[in-house]
């Protein structure tokens, strides 16, 4: 990213607070609110991560995704969790998402702006003390919609191509 | 070839008399001699899935698949045939593809550069001339070692360990006839897309591949959640009313809908009429309302086709993956999911059915999500001293079930899935491998 694309201070400022409110409602699990920070037309997406010869990068599968979501689908995924049938997360996992490296240029439409950002997901379930641990970085596109940033794009790129947690009952 | 110790061999028996009564040791789940036993007896011997002929179409196209620990190039060589070579270099063993998949004419060695043709032939030495002797190395009878069987079914590629084992057509019987319905639905077959996901689930590979063969049951009370919000139409019971076949090596489950409904699941009609030219004998069941669901062919491939709302109030959106239960230990599996559609699907259909698919099986599945929740649990209570006294009921439909006398296809079915039949004849195919001592079938 070169110093000319930079965006202003108060926007990078403004953007970091949003990935770390979001991060701090996706650990309390308070989905619903976290669906509220989503544009109408969002698309949440982590491609497959394919082992491939260097010259055939980038490594990101085109065809296969690990999740492809719109908005009802995130929705689905957001109230079966409130159903107190999802098993998966009842009782909840423990996550802790801790974002770094926040990169924010300007955006291609209007009140967007192109945001990379570092993650790293610490997991656990239950008693036991083993923990899954994701990194990934994210590639998000924020929109301001009636004065307040929204995600209106996120590609999350897994840092691993066989995934190491049991299943992504989680949001990264 | 090691044998495992008398433990496994007193387990199976425990096993054998167990299963007569309906009842399954909870132990065969993370017992490590089972293991090892599994790994010479089943993965040894049994036709293991490696790949969909759609992810190698082209000379030079290639994955890296496993058999349990083992590690293989299957690659479409120049010739246009499909080899499965063992990804191990044959002078010092150094794996010779360390990529996922790719494309390419040769593999070369990293530590000494040995170089071998995509049909596994070593064709290139480093010094060669200085170095060797025509006695010492003669590159003509060098070749990456071939998996010792290979065999392709309507585009699926297996691959078996076992010289002797009987022909793929032969090992899957009766499955055939019914796996039609899943290949047929178009003349143009089915294609990948992408790459499989793959995963890792604390669990035994058996608690996959026996509920996707016969757990009609499990989802009433597991897959709830997804009834509740809608993705899922209809009861949550809605696979009692069914039917569970079990033929050949594997078996399957049928879900009755609405006729309509069973005969097109929001596929194109061109679909489904090219089912009927190719399957004309299949195609009535499914005319007659019953749709094919979840199955499994033994030990570890399972296939599923369903259909899940993206929107609400939309109709079902139509799926099909296939997924492998790749044993890692005795309490460990990477799973993978493939996501394959009609080549001829329309373009929307296609990206609406990989979101389908993603929000309901494979690692973020809003229904696979509680499947590895529950058998991982379950392998964690099988991995104690109780597991001794733990045996698991798999007596439903054991004494009073008869089989259907009208049902139009080969094997055996029942005219509810709601049944533990198929659960039970994948442990008695289980313990068949598990009983057969290497030397019966004139192994070492």
């Amino acid at each position: 990213m070169s110093r000319k694309n930079r965006v202003s201070e108060h926007i990078h400022r403004d953007v970091s607070e949003f990935l770390i409110e979001e991060a701090d409602l996706l650990d309390a699990g308070q989905l619903r609110e976290w669906l509220d920070l989503l544009t109408d037309d969002v698309t949440y997406r982590m491609p497959v991560r394919v082992t491939v010869d260097r010259e055939a990068e980038p490594a990101e599968d085109g065809g296969y995704t690990h999740f492809n979501d719109d908005r009802h689908t995130l929705g689905m995924r957001v109230e079966r969790l409130h159903t107190k049938f999802a098993w998966a997360e009842e009782p909840r996992s423990r996550t802790r998402h801790f974002v770094s490296n926040i990169r924010v240029e300007p955006g291609e439409g209007n009140g967007e702006v192109r945001v990379k950002s570092n993650l790293l997901l610490y997991r656990t379930r239950g008693d036991s003390p083993r923990h899954d641990l994701l990194s990934a970085e994210r590639h998000d596109v924020l929109r301001q919609v009636n004065g307040s940033w929204k995600l209106a794009q996120r590609t999350i790129l897994l840092d691993q191509s066989t995934v190491g947690t049991h299943n992504l009952a989680v949001f990264l | 070839m090691i044998h495992a110790g008398w433990r496994a061999e007193a387990l199976v028996d425990d096993t054998h008399n167990a299963l007569e009564q309906g009842l399954l040791p909870a132990s065969i789940l993370s017992d490590p001699d089972i293991y090892e036993l599994e790994k010479e007896r089943i993965f040894g011997r049994a036709w293991v899935f490696l790949a969909h002929e759609s992810e190698i179409a082209n000379p030079g196209d290639y994955v890296v698949r496993y058999i349990v620990d083992d590690s293989f190039i299957v690659v479409r060589d120049d010739n246009g045939q499909v080899q499965v070579l063992f990804n191990s270099c044959r002078h010092r063993g150094m794996q010779v593809c360390r990529t996922e998949k790719g494309r390419g004419a040769t593999f070369v060695c990293p530590y000494h550069g040995w170089t071998y043709r995509n049909d596994g032939q070593l064709i290139g030495v480093p010094h060669e001339k200085q170095i060797y002797d025509d006695e010492e190395l003669n590159k003509e009878d060098i070749r990456l070692i071939s998996l010792p069987r290979v065999e392709s079914h309507e585009g699926w590629i297996f691959g078996n360990l076992d010289p002797g084992a009987p022909s793929l057509p032969e090992y899957l019987g009766d499955l055939r006839w019914y796996l039609r319905l899943y290949t047929h639905k178009s003349d143009a077959g089915l294609e990948v897309i992408g790459t499989p996901q793959r995963w890792v689930v604390l669990a035994n590979w058996k608690l996959g591949a026996s509920n996707f063969i016969g757990d009609g049951y499990h989802t009433s009370t597991t897959h709830l959640s997804t009834v509740h919000t809608g993705q899922i139409v209809g009861r949550p019971d809605f696979l009692l009313d069914g039917v569970q076949v079990t033929a050949g090596i594997g078996g399957l489950g049928f879900r009755r809908l609405p006729k309509e409904l069973a005969s097109t699941r929001g596929f194109p009609s061109h679909i489904m009429d090219s089912l009927r030219r190719n399957a004309p004998e299949q195609v009535r069941i499914v005319e007659d309302g019953l749709f094919p669901s979840h199955g499994t062919v033994f030990p570890n491939l399972s296939f599923l086709p369903a259909a899940s709302v993206l929107k609400p109030g939309d109709p079902p959106v139509p799926y099909f993956t296939l997924r492998l239960w790749r044993p890692i230990s005795p309490v460990e599996i990477e799973i993978w999911s493939w996501f394959l559609i009609e080549r001829d699907a329309p373009p929307q259909l296609k990206e609406a059915s990989h979101k389908a698919l993603v929000i309901s099986f494979g690692s973020s599945g809003m229904l696979e999500q509680d499947d590895t929740e529950n058998w991982s649990s379950i392998t964690r209570a099988a991995s104690g001293q109780m597991a001794r006294r733990q045996y698991f009921n798999y007596r439903m439909g054991l004494k009073h079930l008869q089989p259907m006398t009208d049902w139009p296809g080969p094997g055996t079915a029942y005219p509810l899935d709601y049944t533990e039949a198929n659960e039970r004849a994948f442990f008695r195919t289980w313990l068949d491998y598990m009983s057969r001592r290497p030397s019966d079938n004139g192994e070492r």
